[in-house]
């Protein structure tokens, strides 16, 4: 049995492999973002009965390098009269935290490097959900301040609507997840994929169906996607809180959209589907159940309504609230009897 | 409720199955234009010139004034258009023009390409319109 | 206690949803609409003024530019007024008002498929704006083959209509219509029986039936606060009477019940257009009264006396007596009434238009006074306006 690497036994070693690791998510991150944004309009598309990009590279694929490019290249306009600072503080505020939540999520088992056995995840903190709450709380600040810093009213409704919306369903996701972890007996996510190894029954989403489904629907509330999307809703606020955002801080807000759908199932696929374990290679696995994942949230953006936002409180404080804490109580007691 | 859901979920997933999609891919592909559309001006010609007598009756009739006709004569007595100007930017397509015509002289094209970058493309002269 | 403030926010005349250039200034607490005051005349052309200035017949194309998304429906309120005025209803061929029949209720369809297109829009389903588009996108090249054109036809004629139907033109009604109720299946498999959309429709922007009379709604929208009026039954015109058809109405005088009633609508339509293609007959499409219409081509290019003819009546015009009449017909929208005036002369000396979308966007204050901004998009979309009509 080969010894764990760490900062002790090999510090060179230790230090290039994590810088390794961190490229390697960051680059994949960022490249499932820029597809995503492609898939997303193939897909919905084909759903609207139309063809998405075409154009740009065979079947439209180089569509989003295309997007890119443009956007980077626009004029940056910042509003005469917005708060400057807080103005380019926000899309930055928003997008790191949902880079960065990525860290907490293991992507594999163990391999060795060296002669040592290396974890296939950037860091597993020993609170890691509650790193990931952190990080889900840190970004609402982002859409809050672009929201008060555009000086325009619709933004400022967006960003009010936006923490309302992340405050009452940050609650509901979070108590979803207090199930799982009163069956996994601890905080690291690590730990909860190995509380689900061995079999797929063994998978949180059946002896936490209710929590898995409340935390999906909350987590799509907690992302701004649809029917869910009012901090944005185009056709109420034009574009709530990006209104005033042009060139590459609109790309950031956009990156960070789809970051967070990213972020959000990995999460999903950690808590409740076993994280990296099936049939192929670790980090295969988890990819194809983010890809589920988000083509469900892709899925559904193409076939609902919005809500409204006094529906949405009221879902969210006197529907999931209630479920998830009713959740927690009877986990509870089989844990217990 | 989780029936209609489902309901609504399963008939987006069925046109994402292909050969639902109704785009066609426009520069590339057009669609064909029905006979009776209502595009560019033709003046329709007559052995070596137009058949348009210049009796003035499609700039009578235009609701928008875009046509402008002056009437000659050529050496055996017979009049024509000395000008024929039709202003696109000006035409709404109504069709009143060919539906006026007495000798048949005008017609529309399915010709709906008239994008420019000048102003003065848009001024259709005699012999443009002949084309 | 701590001042109470509101906030006061210009909704248009570019947003995304007011359905063109309407502006709404609204005044707000949190996103609760205290006060709303629609401004109007951003898109205003001059039509009425227009019309003075032209004979009867020019001034036809002016009329397929007021309510866009319904230009047969204008086109036949138009015509019908100035038959009423030179006193020819009566001579109007069979074949010419059943034609107009099946046009105005295809416009229907076309006009409530955008309706339901943009409405959903509005509340945030997507998809079925473009399912909507597919099939209105049918109606556009029926249109084109028809009249030449896929948004202004300019098809009917005072007296009778421009063009017979082209070769195939029965077929494709029928295959549309045949095909329309399974269109109308999809659109409500995915809204009607789906929460959300029920929870943003149901019980938002209610209008009850004494308001709506009071301000003078018209269309499904009176329809659906249940009062039974529609003129195509009660005032018919065009030879609507011959037709068996059923006048929608609901009770609940809300946003859903607006939306099932013109969903309904679509159906009747359907099948008043099946009775159109029936009841079609060979025969004539204009009225023989010399003094209105055009002669017909062959007889303009063969004649001396066709020629004469097409000189008189495009140079002249046609002069209906002094008098003023008003028509109204019931179109998509409402109704649609065009109040004429003549001095004897051949242009109208004042063509009145009483736009449906004018009247009915007066109820739009008392509708979203208390409810939220998200009300405020789907009451513009159930009153289903345009702009165009509106400012004119």
């Amino acid at each position: 049995m080969p010894e764990m690497l760490s900062l002790s036994n090999d510090p060179i070693l230790f230090l290039s492999v994590m810088v390794a690791k961190i490229l390697v998510v960051f680059i994949v991150v960022v490249l499932i973002v820029a597809y995503a944004t492609y898939a997303e309009r193939k897909i919905i598309g084909r759903m609207q009965t139309r063809l998405g990009p075409t154009m740009t590279g065979p079947l439209g694929l180089l569509q989003p390098i295309a997007d890119g490019l443009k956007l980077f290249f626009k004029e940056d306009i910042i509003p005469a009269q917005s708060s400057k600072f807080a103005f380019i503080l926000a899309p930055m505020m928003i997008l790191v935290p949902a880079f960065i939540t990525v860290a907490v999520i293991p992507f594999g088992d163990f391999i060795t490097v060296g002669g040592y056995l290396v974890p296939l995840h950037i860091t597993d903190l020993n609170v890691g959900i509650l790193y990931i709450l952190a990080m889900a709380g840190l970004g609402v600040y982002g859409i809050v301040l672009a929201g008060w810093a555009s000086n325009n009213k619709y933004s400022l409704i967006g960003g009010i609507r936006s923490a309302a919306q992340m405050v009452s369903y940050e609650l509901a996701a979070g108590l979803s997840m207090i199930a799982v972890f009163m069956l996994s007996e601890t905080l690291s996510l690590r730990g909860i994929v190995d509380a689900q190894a061995g079999s797929v029954l063994n998978w949180y989403i059946f002896s936490q169906p209710l929590a898995f489904c409340l935390f999906v629907i909350t987590s799509l509330a907690e992302i701004n996607r649809t029917p869910f999307d009012l901090p944005e809703a185009e056709t109420e606020l034009v574009s709530g809180f990006c209104t005033e955002y042009s060139s590459m801080k609109y790309a950031l807000f956009f990156m960070a959209e789809y970051a967070n759908m990213i972020v959000v199932s990995a999460i999903t696929a950690t808590l409740f589907l076993g994280g990296p374990a099936g049939p192929f290679a670790g980090p295969i696995n988890l990819l194809l159940k983010i890809f589920f994942f988000m083509f469900l949230f892709i899925w559904i953006r193409a076939t609902f309504p919005r809500v409204r936002y006094d529906q949405l409180m009221f879902m969210g404080w006197k529907v999931f609230l209630p479920l998830a804490l009713l959740n927690i109580v009877i986990t509870g007691a089989v844990i217990v009897f | 409720m989780i029936k209609e859901f489902i309901q609504g979920l399963s008939i987006t997933a069925k046109h994402l199955l292909p050969g639902h999609t109704t785009t066609v891919e426009y520069p590339k592909q057009k669609l064909e234009i029905a006979e009776r559309f209502r595009g560019l001006h033709r003046l329709v010609p007559d052995h070596d010139r137009e058949k348009c007598v210049a009796c003035g009756l499609c700039p009578t009739v235009c609701p928008a004034k875009c046509i402008t006709v002056e009437a000659g004569e050529d050496e055996n007595g017979v009049k024509y258009p000395k000008v024929y100007q039709i202003d696109m930017l000006r035409c709404i397509f109504c069709g009143y023009c060919v539906e006026a015509c007495p000798v048949e002289a005008i017609e529309m094209t399915g010709e709906y390409e008239l994008a420019s970058y000048k102003r003065e493309d848009f001024c259709f002269t005699k012999e443009r319109l002949l084309k | 206690m701590a001042k109470k403030e509101t906030m006061t926010i210009n909704m248009g005349p570019q947003h995304p949803s007011t359905h063109g250039v309407l502006q709404l200034v609204l005044e707000l607490d949190g996103e609760t609409v205290v006060n709303a005051v629609p401004h109007v005349g951003f898109l205003h052309r001059g039509v009425e003024k227009l019309a003075e200035n032209r004979s009867y017949h020019r001034a036809l194309p002016l009329t397929d530019r007021l309510d866009y998304l319904a230009p047969m429906s204008n086109n036949l309120g138009y015509v019908l007024a100035v038959e009423k005025l030179l006193g020819i209803t009566d001579q109007i061929p069979e074949r010419a008002k059943v034609v107009r029949v099946m046009m105005a209720e295809i416009t229907r369809i076309k006009s409530h498929l955008v309706w339901l297109a943009t409405h959903a829009l509005d509340i945030g389903a997507m998809t079925v704006f473009l399912y909507c588009f597919r099939e209105r996108e049918a109606i556009m090249d029926m249109y084109e083959k028809l009249s030449g054109a896929r948004m202004t036809s300019n098809y009917f004629r005072v007296g009778g209509l421009s063009l017979d139907l082209p070769e195939g033109f029965e077929n494709d009604v029928l295959e549309f219509i045949d095909a329309m109720p399974g269109h109308l299946n999809t659109y409500e498999g995915l809204l009607t029986g789906n929460k959300i959309w029920q929870k943003r429709t149901i019980g938002v922007a209610k209008i009850s039936a004494e308001d709506a009379i009071d301000i003078g709604l018209t269309g499904p929208a009176l329809r659906a606060s249940g009062v039974d009026w529609d003129l195509r039954r009660d005032n018919p015109y065009s030879g609507y009477e011959d037709y068996d058809f059923k006048v929608i109405t609901r009770d609940g005088c809300d946003t859903f019940d607006r939306y099932t009633a013109r969903l309904d609508e679509m159906r009747e339509s359907c099948k008043i257009i099946r009775q159109a293609l029936d009841k079609l007959q060979p025969g004539p499409i204009l009225a023989d009264e010399p003094s209105v219409c055009l002669p017909a081509k062959k007889d303009v290019v063969n004649s001396i006396e066709g020629l004469i003819h097409q000189f008189k009546i495009i140079t002249e015009g046609f002069k209906p007596e002094e008098g003023e009449i008003y028509q109204g017909v019931e179109a998509p929208k409402g109704e649609l009434g065009y109040y004429m005036v003549s001095d004897g002369t051949a242009n109208p000396f004042r063509m009145k238009v009483r736009p449906p979308s004018f009247v009915n966007l007066q109820a739009l204050p008392q509708m979203i006074e208390g409810s939220m901004i998200a009300d405020v998009v789907a009451a513009i979309g159930t009153l289903d306006i345009v702009l165009g009509e509106i400012d004119r």
